[in-house]
């Protein structure tokens, strides 16, 4: 049932996206329907908004959906917005996984900070949409590298799916600081007290390479 | 639907509706309070023509912009020019849902926190939110295709990014004393162990500054004073959009000034309220007011120093949250390390 | 919520990253892409952690996304680097071992 109604908002999702590229002055209209459609769909299957099967089913489709537009889409700002996208619907996802302090930290560190620099390259580079879409191999180096992704993708979905069967932990049995800062602080300064010194050590040195690497040579 | 989901789907919502509406009504209020406290400042008489000391000219303003043409210009990227407004009014937003604006009071038989959302890591969603916020200012500047407002956007974006790193270290010196993330727990060890401002003053001051710079108020309002750049990353929004923009500012100084309150001047706490036995709707009622009071006192400071203040330089700008805030920050670390080490924190 | 669902979710991000660092041209693009594939590996490790309850998973996402910061901002270091000597950020025309 879940799964219906998610295939069922993918199929409105990607009508909205045809009729965009088809008749794009039709938008606005074809939006305002394609809406009460979901919504229709939605309300007609009122026990599914309880279940996170399909929450999580939503966050998935919306996290491939911007990933794929990171790729597909040309001019680079647009694709760092989508990565944003991204990145929240991964923090959705810690959060669906128990892990709360990490679906905080990656917005914070991912969202808040990285992107902010990669939001800040892009425009002080001033980088327009990319001027032709032909690479030096041709397009042949892009459906081959299309057509291994999708090997490689086949691939990973036999391992995952030959895994056979793990115990599977029901929501409440989880011992109750599971994913909290506090665990996490017990064993990063305990077990793995090096490696984080070690990480400590690494962001100063990369913090200094980075200003040393974009500094202007004074002539 | 389960009960306990539908109780806790009820009571978010119309905690969410109070909001709002308490929210939208202070930062209408606000122009007034500044056009006001401004003019006394400068000796001189605010709005006083509209209604009774001119209280009914946010309603005037309000249905002037909303009667001002809507002009979309024709070489910005359209997405993320409509988004960008919006952009930046939602982290203050969610940044105040965590805010504990009152004890937790039994109302019809039910235990009800003054808070829309009691999440274990409350502090961890105000950095994040904090982090947030640089991405409505940079879009907009981004969106409007122009170089003035690239070069506003950029300049804004750098320095909230700045004086973020000074405010989530002393947001962390707070953390040491109380050890826990949520922002309730800091309000109780408040209560219980004095106000975090008598003993982390150097914190509080310097989350004050970064307050000011992460609202983009004056002194720190360069990206958007009107003789720099022209009018900075809201050059080309007019109308309902600019005030869009106008209005987020209000809406991030009532953050900040909520979120000093909160983790510096303890919060809804009234000192000596206890003795006074009241009962206990009547004691949550006099410290959601406290927490109100609180707020409107440091909403004045924002004020007040706006107009006292000159403007900062841009390079002066960042070599302050650099080169002074960023080191007075970790000194303020050792020093709550070596109060929590001696047992007083 | 079976842990299947988020390592298939992590799987075909994993591949669009890949596929994204060897189909575009603009290095910041592929630098993201690169993200995009550490963040498919933050996700499996965090399934993992919640289907063995333990929270070494976590920590492992710790360092990934330090790593990950650290390298990023070298990276784009390297590229502003790049773009001030060849005002372009296409790769396809770094393809020689000298300037």
């Amino acid at each position: 049932m879940v799964i219906r109604l998610l295939l069922g908002l993918i199929v409105v999702v990607f009508a909205f996206a045809v009729i965009r590229a088809l008749a794009p002055a039709r938008t606005v209209l074809a939006g305002a329907a394609l809406a009460a459609g979901a919504v229709a769909l939605v309300a007609l299957n009122p026990a599914a908004l309880a279940t996170v099967e399909f929450w999580a089913g939503l966050v998935g489709f919306a996290a491939i959906l911007s990933a794929l537009m990171i790729v597909i889409h040309p001019n680079p700002m647009v694709s760092v917005l989508f990565l944003i996208v991204n990145l929240f619907c991964i923090a959705l996802f810690y959060l669906i996984l128990n892990a709360q302090f990490l679906a905080a930290i990656q917005i914070i560190v991912y969202a808040g900070a990285i992107m902010v620099l990669f939001l800040f390259v892009v425009m002080l580079l001033n980088l327009k949409a990319e001027e032709g879409l032909t690479a030096r191999g041709g397009g042949l180096q892009r459906i081959g590298a299309v057509i291994l992704g999708g090997l490689f993708a086949g691939l990973l979905f036999d391992a995952i799916r030959d895994r056979g069967a793990q115990p599977y932990f029901e929501p409440g049995s989880f011992a109750s600081g599971f994913g909290t800062a506090r665990e996490l602080g017990g064993l990063l300064f305990t077990r793995y007290l090096f490696a984080f010194e070690a990480a400590s050590l690494l962001l100063i040195a990369a913090m200094i390479g980075a200003v040393i690497l974009a500094k202007r040579r004074l002539r | 639907m389960d009960p306990a989901v539908a109780r806790v789907l009820v009571e978010s919502t119309v905690k969410i509706a109070l909001f709002f509406f308490v929210v939208l009504t202070v930062i209408a209020y606000m122009t007034w309070v500044e056009r006001r406290v401004s003019a006394w400042i400068q000796d001189r008489r605010g709005p006083n023509r509209v209604g009774p000391f001119g209280l009914l000219q946010p309603l005037a303003d309000g249905i002037k912009f909303l009667f001002k043409e809507s002009i979309v210009p024709p070489h910005v990227y359209r997405p993320v020019y409509l988004l960008a407004p919006a952009l930046i009014f939602i982290p203050s937003m969610v940044t105040l849902s965590v805010v504990p604006i009152g004890p937790a009071v039994s109302l019809f038989g039910w235990n009800i926190a003054l808070q829309v959302a009691d999440v274990d890591n409350g502090i961890l969603v105000i950095l994040a939110f904090a982090s947030m916020g640089v991405y409505g200012i940079a879009l907009a500047g981004w969106s409007s295709q122009n170089k003035y407002s690239l070069m506003g956007g950029l300049r804004s974006s750098a320095q909230l990014i700045s004086y973020e790193l000074a405010m989530g270290i002393t947001v962390v010196g707070v953390l040491m004393t109380t050890g826990s993330l949520r922002l309730n727990d800091i309000v109780t060890h408040q209560i219980e162990h004095g106000w975090n401002v008598l003993y982390q003053l150097p914190g509080f001051l310097i989350f004050l500054t970064a307050a000011f710079a992460e609202t983009n108020r004056l002194p720190f309002d360069l990206p958007e004073a009107e003789t720099e750049l022209v009018a900075g990353y809201h050059t080309e929004y007019s109308g309902m959009r600019f005030s869009m923009f106008y209005m987020a500012e209000y809406a991030n100084m009532i953050t900040g000034s909520a979120l000093a309150a909160t983790l510096y001047c303890g919060g809804y706490h009234v000192p000596g309220l206890h003795a006074l036995g009241l009962s206990e709707p009547v004691a949550a009622a006099v410290q959601v007011l406290a927490f109100g009071a609180k707020v409107a006192f440091f909403l004045f400071v924002f004020v007040w120093v706006r107009w006292t203040l000159p403007r900062f330089r841009y390079d002066q700008l960042m070599n302050l949250g650099w080169k002074a805030l960023l080191p007075i920050a970790l000194l303020h670390l050792l020093w709550v390390s070596f109060l929590v080490l001696t047992g007083r924190g | 919520m079976r842990v299947e669902f988020f390592l298939l979710v992590a799987a075909l991000l994993f591949t669009i990253g890949c596929v994204g660092v060897l189909v575009r041209r603009n290095a910041i693009v592929i630098l993201m892409c690169i993200e995009l594939m550490l963040n498919a590996v933050n996700l499996t490790f965090a399934a993992f952690a919640h289907e063995s309850q333990s929270m070494t998973g976590h920590v492992f996402v710790f360092f990934v996304m330090t790593v990950a910061a650290a390298e990023a901002a070298v990276g784009l270091a390297i590229i502003i680097a790049l773009f001030r000597r060849r005002r372009t950020t296409d790769i396809d025309d770094a393809s020689l071992l000298r300037w």
